[in-house]
Formats: structure tokens, sequence, C-alpha cells
């Protein structure tokens, strides 16, 4: 009988109920994913524009560059705080595998921390010291931070990997670079790339939309609408093929388990596939955008969707990955209901704030001696 | 103690006490620097005091690319090298404290997206709404802190928790409120550090005035702090205060740890006094600067002494420098490790040594490198037999565990080696390891090299 590398779950129990967790998990995992998408993808369209624009701020992909890595200071901020939220809930729930995963490639989960304050602090220097401040230059910089992101989502993919797939923690304890060797981890990683870029580049188009549709800058917006547009088709294009590709290349055993999961599993899989079909038409049919704000605006809806049904599907998919193990999940429940109350109060009034504080900002104008 | 281990050089108390003491330097400066900041502007807009709120607003750029970049990733960095290192410590704390987490990570946010606007609209909107986005980032800030200071001072002091196993008998333990006010002076004495630097940018006119305004803020940190650290001191219970501030300490190192601290606090006050408060203009930049060492030799001193005097514990009372719990010895030592690890028991078909590698990892590897910090070649003797029998006293002391009440805080001052975990397991395990670490001894490398081990 081969011996069980998987810990024991942890004495303590949950402090609530399973499925609170794995509902906590799954949102707060959506929300991440969406400021992961601006850090990941707006950074690499940011780099890709850059390039493009030959270093200069007043091209279009130069201007797209800037707005990219201005969106990206608060972009970056609340996708490491969004982080947080999932980090903690899969330590809850998953303990046992995500730190014997992150332990068995510890050196690489350990070096995440520096390539993520590199990634960010090359942000700023880009656009700080570089074209969106300076006129010129700067590609050095966004392309660090753009590579380094890359390296973070790989990390990030090979975690999930390994602590997923027990039954190969013996060959990944002898060398966690055998994990690169995982027929869907390239697919994941792209995956993830694409859908950033995607993301990102749709959010660019909405925004430059919005602004040419009230009359500011029009020319400039109507560029950069266009130019976001088209790679956001093409990047959706990437993604529905990528994600062909991902689900064929899934262990047999984790495809059968997909196929006999049950409705849990085959609505969202399936709601994720049409939802991104449904927007490569969307996207298709327009060909200026700014002539087509409201699809424009129905797309990003349309996507934010798509994401939040992917967040479902990839933490389903994470369910049937572990089914040969689940007899080792059976936790106690020792619900702190109270303690669980004063968080939901706690997260609705600190929301609260935020709305009271940005609606108050919006209309203060600076007058007279406050203005600058 | 049933996870593989992550081998670290540098050992993985080093690790994490690079991450952490660099975290928190930081975080506590996010939080002072907030209220040092929203008080700067608060008081530049009643007054019409330009220079005032220059350095607000040179502050506040620096609040945003330390705190919020640095500060948020080595606050991430703490449980990353936490899983690492002591995964079922921070196992246990999670799943008793997730709420407590969920909750500080909601004034986090808050935190966070308030220091994003407070920056990205200096002079965009009414300086009333800017004042107000400065206070909800501080009282943001400092509620994230009255959060966190629960679970940091549970894991030394969990008091009635260790009976009741109850959320909040752990939160409110025994060093809960004395910790909260010295955090709350180190929070003025790390933004005072920083905002002398930010004041010496200021016109030579205005300069004196600031940093006079700073070195009050600098004195109150560091009385409070001192206030803080005597009563954190007091509230320590005596097995804990043995090992480092008894006529004879347990730890010698760690009574000097304790002058340093004192003394660093003694110097900052002088200084800050003499010339942040009665002579500014003579504060020079070294001035400021040896004010700020001081400072952060305090803060790196205390929180060495507080994760210190913990030993030999991760959650006292509870649960092992090692991952391994109170609860766990009884059960190892009759059937081993072997029994409960996958990962040892694997090791173990491999033959005695490498059973004994593991085992060594295990046990020992949470404050043991081989030959780097606390180097285990330099403690070992060259028999097995000998090491065995040292196993077996430390083993032994496992017992003192045994007959604990529930809810009892081990006296581990009483212990032969107060510091030390006891090893856990069974006559097959200790001699396991104790062949293991006999190839260790510097005399017996030959040997190893031609077993393949180490």
């Amino acid at each position: 009988m081969p011996i069980d590398l998987v810990p024991a779950v942890d004495s303590a129990g949950l402090p609530g109920p399973a499925w609170l967790f794995h509902l906590l998990l799954v949102f707060t995992f959506f929300l991440h994913l969406l400021f992961l998408n601006l850090a990941l993808g707006g950074t690499l369209l940011a780099a890709v524009a850059h390039t493009k624009s030959g270093g200069r701020k007043d091209h279009p992909c130069g201007a797209l560059a800037r707005r990219l890595v201005t969106m990206n200071s608060f972009g970056i901020s609340l996708a490491i705080t969004t982080g947080v939220a999932p980090l903690l809930f899969i330590q809850v729930l998953y303990h046992q595998y995500f730190y014997t995963g992150t332990i068995l490639i510890g050196g690489a989960w350990f070096g995440l921390v520096g390539l993520l304050i590199a990634a960010y602090y090359a942000a700023y220097l880009y656009k700080l010291k570089g074209a969106p401040t300076t006129g010129t230059g700067g590609g050095g910089w966004i392309w660090s931070a753009a590579i380094a992101f890359l390296l973070i989502a790989a990390i990030h993919v090979s975690v999930h990997l390994v602590h997923v797939q027990p039954a190969k923690w013996a060959d990944f304890a002898e060398s966690g670079w055998r994990v690169l060797l995982d027929p869907t981890f390239a697919p994941r990683l792209l995956h993830f790339v694409f859908a950033g870029v995607g993301f990102s580049a749709l959010i660019s188009a909405w925004w430059a939309v919005r602004q040419a549709s009230r009359g500011i800058a029009v020319e400039l917006n109507s560029s950069i609408a266009a130019i976001a547009w088209k790679w956001a088709l093409w990047s959706t294009v990437a993604v529905v093929v990528d994600g062909v590709l991902l689900l064929m290349l899934l262990p047999r055993e984790v495809l059968l388990g997909l196929m006999q999961g049950g409705a849990a599993v085959h609505i969202p899989l399936t709601l994720g596939i049409l939802g991104a079909i449904g927007l490569l038409v969307m996207m298709a049919r327009v060909h200026d955008p700014v002539k087509a704000a409201s699809t424009v605006g129905g797309t990003l809806h349309g996507m934010i969707l798509v994401v939040a049904i992917m967040a479902l599907t990839r933490h389903e998919i994470r369910l049937v990955y572990l089914q040969p193990t689940k007899h080792l999940q059976s936790f106690t429940v020792a619900s702190q209901w109270f303690n669980f109350g004063l968080f939901v109060v706690v997260l609705l009034a600190c929301l609260g704030v935020v709305a009271f504080m940005v609606r108050r900002v919006l209309t203060s104008p600076a007058e007279g001696s406050d203005a600058a | 103690m049933d996870y593989p281990i992550w081998d670290v050089t540098v050992g993985g108390g080093v690790l994490m006490g690079i991450v952490a003491i660099a975290h928190v330097i930081v975080s506590h400066f996010a939080i002072g620097g907030g209220l040092l900041i929203a008080v700067s502007e608060t008081l530049a807009v009643r007054r019409g005091d330009s220079q005032l709120r220059e350095l607000a607003r040179r502050s506040s750029f620096a609040l945003i690319l330390i705190s919020t970049v640095f500060g948020a990733i080595s606050g991430v960095g703490i449980w990353v090298v936490a899983g690492l290192i002591a995964p079922g410590a921070i196992s246990a704390l999670i799943h008793n404290y997730v709420w407590g987490w969920a909750i500080e990570w909601a004034f986090f946010f808050l935190e966070i997206v308030a220091a994003l606007v407070y920056f990205a609209t200096w002079d965009k909107i009414s300086k009333a709404a800017h004042v107000m986005v400065g206070w909800v980032y501080f009282v943001a800030a400092y509620l994230s802190l009255v959060i966190i200071n629960g679970i940091v001072t549970f894991m030394l002091t969990p008091g009635q928790w260790l009976e009741t196993g109850a959320f909040w008998d752990g939160f409110f333990n025994p060093t809960y409120w004395p910790s909260l006010v010295l955090r709350t002076g180190i929070c003025l004495m790390m933004a005072a550090s920083f905002l002398l630097f930010a004041a010496r940018r200021a016109d030579a006119e205005a300069r004196s005035r600031l940093t006079r305004f700073v070195g009050w803020w600098m004195v109150a940190g560091v009385l409070v702090s001192y206030a803080g650290y005597r009563w954190w001191e007091a509230a320590l219970p005596e097995t804990v205060r043995a090992m480092f501030q008894a006529d004879s300490p347990l730890i010698t190192g760690l009574n000097a740890t304790r002058s340093m601290t004192l003394w660093a606090l003694a110097v900052a006050l002088g200084l800050a006094l003499v010339f942040l408060v009665a002579l500014p203009r003579a504060a020079r930049l070294p001035i400021v600067a040896m004010v700020a060492v001081a400072a952060f030799i305090f803060f790196g001193s205390y929180e060495r002494l507080r994760e210190a005097v913990r030993k030999p514990f991760l959650i006292h009372s509870f649960m092992f420098s090692n991952g391994l719990g109170i609860d766990d010895i009884a059960s190892i030592n009759e059937n081993g490790m072997a029994s409960v690890s996958g990962w040892v028991a694997a090791a173990a078909e491999d033959g005695q040594l490498a059973f004994g590698r593991q085992l060594f990892r295990t046990q020992c590897a949470a404050c043991h490198t081989v030959d780097g910090y606390l180097a285990m070649r330099e403690r070992v003797f060259e028999e097995a037999e000998d090491n065995s029998d040292f196993l077996m006293v430390m083993r032994a002391q496992g017992d003192y565990y045994l007959e604990l009440e529930n809810g009892q805080i081990a006296v581990t001052s009483d212990y032969d080696i107060p510091y030390m975990p006891p090893f856990v397991g069974n006559d097959e395990d200790i001699e396991a390891l104790g062949a293991y670490l006999a190839t260790l001894a510097p005399v017996a490398e030959t040997d190893t090299q031609e077993a393949g081990g180490e």
C-alpha cells in the first residue's frame, strides 16, 4: 500500500460550516481575479503598447500604456489587498494540500514576495521616470514589471498544480521543477495571461469610449478604443482556444470527474464556455467601438460575469482533482457565528466608509485657495 | 509535524526574523505615519501653515511607496514564510482566528483604498475632504493593529484559551493591552523617525519648527513605549520572565537583548529631548539618523525578545517550535513519528540514515541548521549511542508536559533545558536520529561521504 503523504486535517476544525468558506473563497478569489487581470494583463499590455509607440507618450499606444500604468497604481495595490482574503480562506479549507504544495516548491514560493515588490516598484518607476511622466523612455522598467508578473503567475500556477496532485508529491519532493512538465502547466499559465490582457484591453476600450462619447480628446480616445478593442478581441479568441486545449490536456480521471460531476460542475463549466463564445460574438460585431458604446459596456459587464463563472469553475475543478483524497477532508465544525457576524458588520461598515469617502471626494472639488 | 520540510540554509527562524522585522517596522510606520500626517494636515489647514502641509504631502508619498507596497507585500511575506517553515502553527492560528484575520482584512482594505485616494487627491479636492480621507486612513490602519495585536500576543500568552479554547479568551490575553500600548508608542516612534528626514527638506526657516514638532511626537512615542514595555514585562508569566529577567536568566543572551532594548529607548529619548525639542537647529543629519537608528534598535530588540522568550513554543503551552503539539507527545512516543507523518514513513523505507535525517528535519531543523545558525555539527557527539542518550533525556523532558492539567501554563523554567522542545518519538526513532547526528560530527565526515550522507 502506498504511503499517504497528505497531512492530517487540523484538529482545531472549522470555525464555521464548510460551505461558508467555499463561498467566501470563490467570491474573494473572483474579486482578486478582477484586479489580478489588471496587474498581470495590464502591465503586459502596457509593455507591448509602450514598445509599439516607440516609447513616446504622444503616440496612441503610448497613451494607452500611460493609462494602464496609472490605472495599475490602484490595480496592483488592490490585487494584493484582495488576494489576502482568498489566501486566508484557502488555508482554512485546504491547508494540508496548500502548505504542502508551497513547501515542495518553497524557493519559488518565497521568491514570489521579492518578485512582487520588484514588479510593483518597476511599474512605479516606469510611471514616474519613464514615458508617462518624462515623455519618453522607461521601456526597461515596464518590461521588468511585466516579466516579474509573468513569473508570479507561473509560480501561482505551479503551486496550484502541485497542491491538487498529492499522488505526485513524492516526485515533486525530488525536484519541484518537475511541475513544469505537467501538460497543463503552459495552457493554464497562458489562460491567465490571455484573460488578463483581454480584460485590461476591454477596460481600456470602455474608458476610451466613455471619454470620447463625452467629447474629451475624441481623436486620441477613438484611436485608443480601436487599438484596445482589437487586443480584447484577439486575446479572447486565444482564451477560448487555450481553454479548449486545457480541457483536453486535463488528466483522464479529472476529465472523467468533470463529466460525471453533476450540475455543480456542468453548469458553471458550460456557462463559462458559452459566455466566452458570447463575448467573442459581441466583440466581433463591433468595428468602431466609439459608435457602439452600449455594446462595449455590455461586453465589459459580460466579461466580469464570465470571470465570476470561471472562478467557480476553477474551484470545482480543484474539488475534482482532490476527489480521491476526499476522505481526508473530514473537518469537525465549531462555528463562531458571533465572530462571523462581526466580520460581516465590519466589512459592510468599511465598504460604507469607502462609498462615503469616494462620494465626498467626487463632490468636493478644489476651489479657490484649495486648488493647486 | 506531518508536512514536508523546506530546507533553508540560514534557518527558518532567521528568515522569519528578517521578513517579520522588516514588515513590522514599515507597518508601524504606516500606522503612526497616518496619525502624524493627518494631524499635520489638520493643523496646517487650520493655521494656514503651508510648510506643515508640505511636510504632510511629502510624507504621504513615502507612505504610499513604502507602506502600501512594501508593507502590504511583506505582510503577505510573513504568511508565506510561516506556511513554509511552520505550517502546523500557522494552520492552528488560522483555524482559531480566521474571523479575526478576516476582520483585519476588512480594515486593511479600507486602509489601502484611503491611502491611494489620499495620495491621488492632493490639491484636487477641497482641503476639508482631503483631511477627512487622511483620518479615515489612520483610523482604519490603527484598527487593523487593534485586531492583529490580539493574534500576535496570543502566541506568547494564550491565557484562558488553553482551558476554554474560546476565541475571545485567547484574543484578550494577559499581554493584549500592554502590547497595544507599547505598539502605539512604537507607531509614533517609527513615524517620527521618518518624518524627521522629511522635515529636513523644508525651508531653512521652517526646518527648526517642524523638527521640534516631530520631536515632540518622538518623545511621546518613547514615553508611551516605555510604559507599554514595562507593563508588558509585568504581565508576562513568571516562567517567561525567568528566560531573560531573573537574577540568573535562563538565556543570558536575552538579558543582554533586554538591556539593549531599554538603552536604545533611553538614547532615543535623550537625543530627542536635547536635539529635536530643545535645540532643533542642531539636529543635523547625523543626529537625526542616530535618533532613527536608536528607535529601530529598540523596536528590533523588543521583537527579538518577544519571539525568543516564547521558546520552546510557537504557541505557548500548546505547540512547540517544531510544530509538534503537547497533545501529540504520548501517541508518538508510543508509535513513532512514522505513524503520524507520511514523509517520515517514506524516508524510513530508504534506510536508517535517511530516516534519521528526516527526523532531524522534522524535530530539530525549526531552530538548528547543519552548518549555519545554531549549527548541529557543533553540537553532536561522535558516537550514535551518546546522541541517543541525549535524546532519551530530551524525551524524558516531554513527561513534564504530559503532567500538565488542562489549561495550565507550562513552567519551562523548571526543566533541564527550558528553551528546547522535548524529543518526541519511540526507541526506533531515537536510534535512527542518534545515528544520523553521529554522521554530522566533524570526525565522521569521511564515513558520511562514503555513506552518501551529508
